[in-house]
């Protein structure tokens, strides 16, 4: 256990879903925008029609700019928001997946070469090295999505791994390929709404024609063939996740998503039919859409992960729920509930790791800044906010406080028997501990 | 508990995948290749601001260039970053995790800092010619500060990650934690300007290349080109002198039982920036001739010096009988194939993309490319659809095997 970052009323863990669904607009953008541009490119050198170049040019700058600006600093960004909010997920990560991410690196390298040398050579070298160049950066650019998906899916499935132990078995695990699939389609949807968005800028308009309406073609291909296996995609999910979407999932999410998937077909129906009436503010409008509706996916696959940060691994709160023999790990629990959470975990006031009458509250309170702090704020309000949901189950009808606290402990026992929640882990003194740091949140407002 | 037992607990139960030692070499190699770049981009950062400023028609050509150069090696820097960052996480994760954990909200500062540094490094490089008299400058300004902000903290994420013995002082108040993590707690100067100086001094070999870069273009005049070569060799010479006499302030004030000055990493870093100096001395009369060997001894010595401070590094953690050749093993065939295999084919794609480059920026025209090069393009391309294939054959055995 390392030391803990509270964001009041979020939680860190939001800091990194956050950065993470920022990180899907530019880095879908990478991976397909060049297959439309080398499209493009492509049509402009046979049918001779010089005037394309200039989308390319003003396609590949943004591509450059917010893809190779925001889209690998937000990239890198997660990486450090995983690092701060749940520090031995990363490294249980990427103590298993080094190699895969060090390989993703090689591409990172091809796709940032290969991106500027594009833009900054367009016209400056013959036409068939040029597209050369996109071909190559295309190709690869997809291939570090086919790299992360694999580390991606296994943290939600993770296959025959906690068997076997074994790289490969984690990366293609249930729900690699529909996944995989899933994604290479939407984002030819993501790189047509953000095609569109450019040709708005193009005087020509020939050219704004040409762009919107192939783009309006791409773009309805994308999300419906993306949609199609999203559906496939939850056929592939192991069970426990999928019986997590009907009871975790709010309903705005999965409206989200619908909703999403019906407003972009009609955006680029519209686009196609009436190519040069599209205006910036509304296709700009396009891309928040896809925003929501990515961030509400995201949302319900980082839910139904529930409890586990790997499943069948690691829970949320960072301890190793389950023993992987083929790597000689082991599980924590029995350690944790024979010694203590608060004389295992290292980064502990040593005046708190014996429990006593005199210093239960403050014990307490490091407890669920411990175990439960990665899901709930300890704050009145924000995410899951812990003092609100001690007060819905209404522990306080008892007369006697130390009636309410037994209570609190009989819940605490039943923890695990929630589906999403992970079990108390501690000695019975802790237990009484976090029992009376909770009751007192109940009273405070 | 004992820090030692703690850092024991710590490190990760999965192990590592691979040798220490090969991560190791990885993470100094990359980190090398990252400084180098970082070093290039605030020295290009600084000295576009400054030609900006002081105007003049040499002064404002080579700045347009190196603001133009500043968002390459922004790239390159966090491209080369990345690597490091994966495997000081390999073999230094309780170091790692517990530094940036006690300081968390700077590290995911250092992340906006960054986007709005590099934001505005483009605002400055594509809008400066859109004002005359400076007033673009504030852009490039506050971008340098920036990114010099980004530098303090990664400073300290990396000094506070050497000290162990005040991790708890820093996160245990009384009977409470600071979880906010809005501290930097560790700051040391020398450390710190000897990461920051070499900017200057690498920049001025960036000028040196640039001037051997350029020389055979005809729409380029030659007296610029030859006031550039001697500026960047002036300025590399100076910073590289001034380098040496930081180095030793640092030298002098690590922790005396150490003995660091006897270290054979140390020695042969000392010795391999004495020789640079030397070189570049002599560079001075024909800036143009050394630019090639005089970025290559660069690279060399700060290679060197990245192995001088894993060797340090090493010696601070020592103190808690940490070593990496001890991390539990689970090798792993099987991705190690994968990573290096994927390498090998990786230097030879981007050595392509990066032929293009220079030959295209040598032609004043268009380039048209040889039939060696063309078959060296389409080479690139087969192997990547050959990598797809060979990677989607495996995941398909494998699937069929797991799950039908």
């Amino acid at each position: 256990m390392y030391p803990i970052w509270e964001v009041p009323n979020l939680t860190a863990g939001i800091i990194l879903a956050l950065i993470a669904t920022f990180h899907i607009l530019p880095s879908h953008f990478s991976t397909s925008a060049m297959w439309f541009n080398v499209y493009v490119e492509t049509k402009a050198y046979r049918e001779n029609r010089p005037e394309l170049l200039e989308f390319i040019k003003r396609y590949s700058l943004l591509l450059l700019v917010f893809s190779y600006v925001l889209g690998s600093l937000s990239g890198i960004g997660i990486w450090y928001a995983a690092t701060v909010a749940n520090p031995r997920g990363i490294s249980g990560l990427i103590h298993n997946y080094v190699w895969g991410w060090a390989t993703e690196w090689v591409f990172f390298i091809i796709e940032v070469t290969g991106i500027f040398i594009y833009y900054y050579t367009l016209g400056k070298v013959d036409k068939k090295t040029h597209l050369k160049i996109g071909w190559i950066f295309a190709i690869g650019s997809w291939t570090t999505m086919v790299i992360i998906v694999g580390i991606l899916s296994f943290m939600l499935s993770p296959g025959k791994w906690p068997e076997t132990g074994n790289f490969f078995d984690g990366f293609f695990n249930q729900t690699y390929w529909s996944q995989l699939l899933m994604r290479t389609t939407l984002m030819f949807g993501i790189s047509a709404a953000y095609a569109i968005a450019v040709a708005t800028r193009i005087k020509n308009e020939d050219v704004k024609a040409f762009i919107t309406k192939t783009a309006s073609k791409w773009g309805i291909a994308g999300i419906i063939l993306g949609s199609i296996l999203l559906l496939w995609y939850l056929k592939t999910l192991p069970a426990r996740p999928h019986e997590l979407i009907s009871i975790l999932a709010p309903k705005t999410l999965k409206t989200g998503m619908i909703v999403t998937a019906g407003l972009l077909i009609l955006y680029f129906i519209y686009a196609g039919m009436k190519p040069l009436s599209i205006r910036l503010i509304p296709a700009i409008l396009a891309i928040v859409v896809i925003f929501g509706g990515i961030w509400s996916t995201e949302r319900i696959r980082e839910m139904i992960r529930k409890p586990y940060v790997i499943s069948q691994y690691m829970y949320s709160n960072q301890i190793i729920g389950k023993a992987i023999p083929a790597k000689a790990v082991a599980a924590e629990a029995n350690v944790i509930n024979e010694k203590g959470i608060l004389k295992v975990a290292p980064f502990v006031p040593e005046g708190l790791k014996e429990v006593n009458d005199a210093n239960a509250l403050q014990a307490g309170k490091m407890i669920a800044r411990i175990e439960c702090l990665s899901c709930h704020t300890l704050n009145e309000r924000g995410l899951r906010p812990m003092p609100q949901m001690v007060k819905r189950l209404e522990f306080k009808k008892e007369v006697e406080k130390a009636k309410e606290v037994e209570e609190i402990e009989a819940f605490l026992d039943g923890l695990g028997g929630y589906p999403y929640m992970p079990p108390f882990m501690g000695t019975p003194a802790e237990k009484m501990a976090l029992a009376t740091y909770l009751d007192s949140l109940a009273i405070i407002k | 508990m004992e820090m030692g037992t703690i850092l024991k607990t710590l490190q990760d139960p999965m192990g590592i995948p691979f040798y220490p030692v090969v991560f190791q070499a990885l993470m100094v190699l990359t980190f090398a290749l990252h400084i180098m770049f970082v070093n290039f981009t605030l020295g290009t950062s600084f000295l576009s601001v400054y030609g900006y400023l002081k105007g003049g028609e040499n002064w404002t050509r080579l700045s347009r260039s190196l603001a133009k150069a500043t968002t390459v090696n922004i790239s390159m820097a966090m491209l080369l970053g990345v690597a490091p960052l994966l495997f000081v996480q390999v073999v230094y994760d309780p170091f790692w995790y517990a530094s940036n954990t006690l300081s968390a909200a700077w590290v995911m500062g250092f992340i906006f800092i960054m986007m709005l540094g590099y934001s505005l490094t483009y605002v400055f490089y594509l809008k400066r010619d859109h004002k005359t008299g400076g007033g673009f400058a504030i852009f490039g300004i506050i971008a340098f500060a920036l990114f010099l902000l980004s530098g303090i903290i990664m400073h300290a994420l990396g000094y506070q990650l050497l000290q162990p013995e005040k991790w708890l002082n820093w996160y245990i108040k009384g009977n409470t934690v600071d979880t906010s993590g809005t501290s930097l707690h560790a700051f040391q100067l020398p450390r710190f300007l000897h990461f920051i100086i070499p900017s200057f001094a690498m920049t001025g070999i960036f000028l040196m290349l640039y001037a051997w870069y350029f020389k055979n273009r005809a729409d380029f005049d030659k007296g610029y080109l030859e006031w550039v070569g001697k500026t960047g060799a002036k300025m590399a010479f100076i910073f590289t002198a001034i380098q040496a006499v930081v180095g030793f302030w640092w030298l002098f004030s690590l922790p005396a039982g150490f003995s660091f000055f006897t270290n054979p990493f140390f020695l042969i870093g000392a010795a391999l920036g004495i020789v640079l100096l030397v070189f570049l001395y002599n560079a001075q009369k024909d800036p143009v001739k050394y630019a090639v060997p005089g970025v290559l001894g660069a690279f060399l010595t700060i290679f060197g010096m990245s192995y001088a401070r894993e060797a340090l590094r090493m010696k601070y953690l020592g103190r808690f009988d940490y070593s990496i050749f001890n991390y539990k093993l689970n090798i792993d065939w099987g991705s190690t194939a994968l990573f290096l295999s994927t390498f090998v084919m990786g230097l030879l794609i981007i050595g392509y993309l990066l032929a293009v480059a220079y030959k295209s920026g040598r032609t004043s025209g268009e380039y048209v490319a040889t039939p060696s090069m063309n078959k060296w393009g389409k080479i690139s391309i087969a192997l990547l659809l050959c990598w797809i294939g060979i990677v989607a054959g495996l995941g398909i055995i494998i699937s069929v095997r797991n799950y039908l």
